[in-house]
């Protein structure tokens, strides 16, 4: 695992974990600022639609610290020092994805524990933000699952990523269904509303066609998971490293 | 003594770009100056060597497997490469620690002091990579990759940016590793350089190989080679006319107030100019060998093939 701690350490600098985790936090001061004002027993629709809607922000967070788990390696010209190991190429996809989904899944927690003290804040059920770390979980899981590999592989990644986010998963995965099964962050909403009854209506279109359902969310996951691996594996044997 | 690094038939381009081109060598163990301007593709075969980029054709076998296929091999090679990059924030000992770990070493913390104790780090070596002079960083990236105890080293360009004692330091050392029976590799574009690391070696320009053999071979193909100089004087025709009888002047040109002077050995005249001069009572003010760059004498090596 030292592959793994050394990624993770690099990617987790200070001032870009600081920046992250405010971004990520985004959702819960929204609901912080709103919930004063939201009426008794509106607070979970208001809560689901903050979560549901802005919760991007955490998508772009973990965007740009996965995406940089080696493409900072790559960029640094420090990649030969941990490529040039005996360490299997799946087992070196697997501690690199391993790290940035660490990583994503700090800033996650992070953004998650804001969106708990609001509830708290704003004298809002608890049991509103607890269910809502799946989001941020699954998410972390599968934004590093695709976003890991893309990093090594692109050299504009996050724009690319940024692309993938903004126009596939907002925009395109609302008019084309298929799309929609695709997105990590509608899976990852799935498996918040397979957890949670009161799921807002409007959090619900969101999900489109995809079904709530925390067991098929996961099953999902896993498979972006695979896909990830598989593909972080290929490039790492087939591609150049430097 | 068979090769320990076979490379056949190899090329690698990117895109139009040929960075090396049908090369076939092998390396054995002992210290091998890899010699060749900037350009010349030394960068590009060590990195297939090592298995960071593939081949675009041909291959290559260290101790007779892929790199690229089995990463076992790493056990066994270590590369320092050319590029300044190196992990800022870590200090000299946590990076070698690193690439101990990563190699899984068993003691890797021992291991680590060792050789830093061997390039001369130790005293420094809890201080950050980012405030190392660059003679620092190479001697910790030499550090690193000898923390894994290769049979193969693959060195780019190691002694830039070293001082004299530190070059010095260096040299000694990978001599000692090539003498031990280990396979050193090393780059460079400086010819005094390669001449004192290594007995044996290779030459590229362009891509492809100019020449293989011993320092002495090399020098001799050079030396053949026509040189140009420029000569100022404050009368060029009588010295023009008392060099074209000279021995060695292939042709003289004159231009003004220089004297363009084509020879076969240029150290020979460098050595009977003052001598001329006196006897003429001709009076030189500048001396000027025009094309002793490494890399016209490669474009020759080349072209003279």
């Amino acid at each position: 695992m030292a592959l793994a701690v050394h990624l993770y350490r690099r990617i987790m600098r200070r001032g870009r974990v600081i920046g992250l985790l405010a971004l990520s936090s985004v959702p819960g001061i929204v609901f912080w600022l709103a919930g004063f004002d939201g009426e008794e027993g509106e607070q979970i629709g208001l809560y689901t639609n903050i979560i549901a809607g802005v919760g991007y922000a955490f998508a772009i967070a973990a965007l740009i610290l996965t995406t940089a788990t080696l493409r900072d390696e790559r960029d640094s010209g420090t990649l030969p020092y941990i490529y040039m190991r005996p360490i299997p190429r799946l087992n070196m996809a697997a501690q690199s994805v391993l790290s940035g989904m660490a990583a994503a899944l700090v800033i996650g927690v992070g953004g998650w524990l804001t969106a708990v003290v609001a509830s708290l804040a704003v004298g809002a059920d608890i049991s509103l933000a607890l269910p809502s770390l799946a989001v941020y979980l699954a998410a972390g899981v599968g934004y590093a699952a695709i976003f890991v590999p893309l990093g090594y592989l692109v050299p504009r990644s996050l724009l690319v990523g940024l692309g993938y986010i903004i126009v596939v998963e907002t925009i395109l995965a609302n008019v084309v269904p298929g799309l929609a099964q695709f997105s990590i962050w509608r899976i990852s909403l799935s498996i918040y509303a397979g957890m949670e009854d009161g799921f807002g209506v409007e959090a619900e279109n969101m999900l489109g066609p995809v079904t709530a359902g925390v067991g098929g969310g996961v099953a999902k996951l896993a498979g972006v998971v695979v896909v990830g691996l598989a593909v972080l594996t290929w490039a790492l044997k087939k591609r150049d490293a430097l | 003594m068979s090769d320990t690094i076979v490379v056949t038939d190899l090329s690698k381009w990117f895109g139009l770009k040929v960075a090396v081109s049908e090369l076939t060598i092998g390396f054995r163990p002992g210290v091998t100056g890899l010699l060749g301007p900037n350009g010349a593709g030394k960068t590009t075969l060590l990195r297939v060597i090592a298995g960071l980029q593939r081949p675009s054709q041909g291959q290559v076998r260290i101790l007779g497997v892929d790199p690229r296929q089995d990463t076992e091999i790493y056990r066994k090679i270590s590369l320092v490469p050319e590029d300044e990059s190196i992990y800022e924030r870590l200090t000299g000992r946590q990076f070698v620690e690193l690439a101990a770990r990563l190699a899984k070493i068993d003691h890797p913390v021992d291991r680590a002091q060792a050789v830093l104790v061997t390039v001369g780090l130790a005293d420094a070596a809890d201080r950050a990579l980012g405030g190392f002079s660059n003679g620092m960083r190479q001697r910790a990236k030499v550090a690193a990759a000898l923390v894994s105890d290769p049979e193969v080293l693959l060195l780019d360009e190691p002694l830039n940016g070293a001082d004299p004692v530190q070059r010095a330091q260096l040299i000694t050392l990978f001599k000692e590793l090539g003498a031990a029976g280990r396979t050193v590799l090393v780059s460079s574009h400086v010819l005094a350089e390669v001449e004192r690391v290594s007995d044996r070696v290779v030459a590229m320009v362009d891509g492809r190989l100019a020449a293989v053999g011993d320092v002495a071979t090399i020098r001799a193909a050079m030396t053949d080679k026509p040189r140009r100089i420029y000569v100022d004087t404050n009368d060029p025709r009588r010295l023009a006319a008392a060099l074209i009888t000279s021995t060695g002047v292939l042709g003289v040109q004159l231009d003004g107030a220089t004297v363009h002077i084509e020879t076969s050995d240029a150290g020979d005249l460098a050595r009977r100019l003052p001598a001329i001069a006196v006897e003429h009572s001709i009076g030189v003010t500048r001396v000027e060998p025009v094309d002793e760059s490494l890399e016209s004498v490669f474009r020759y090596l080349v072209e003279g093939r």
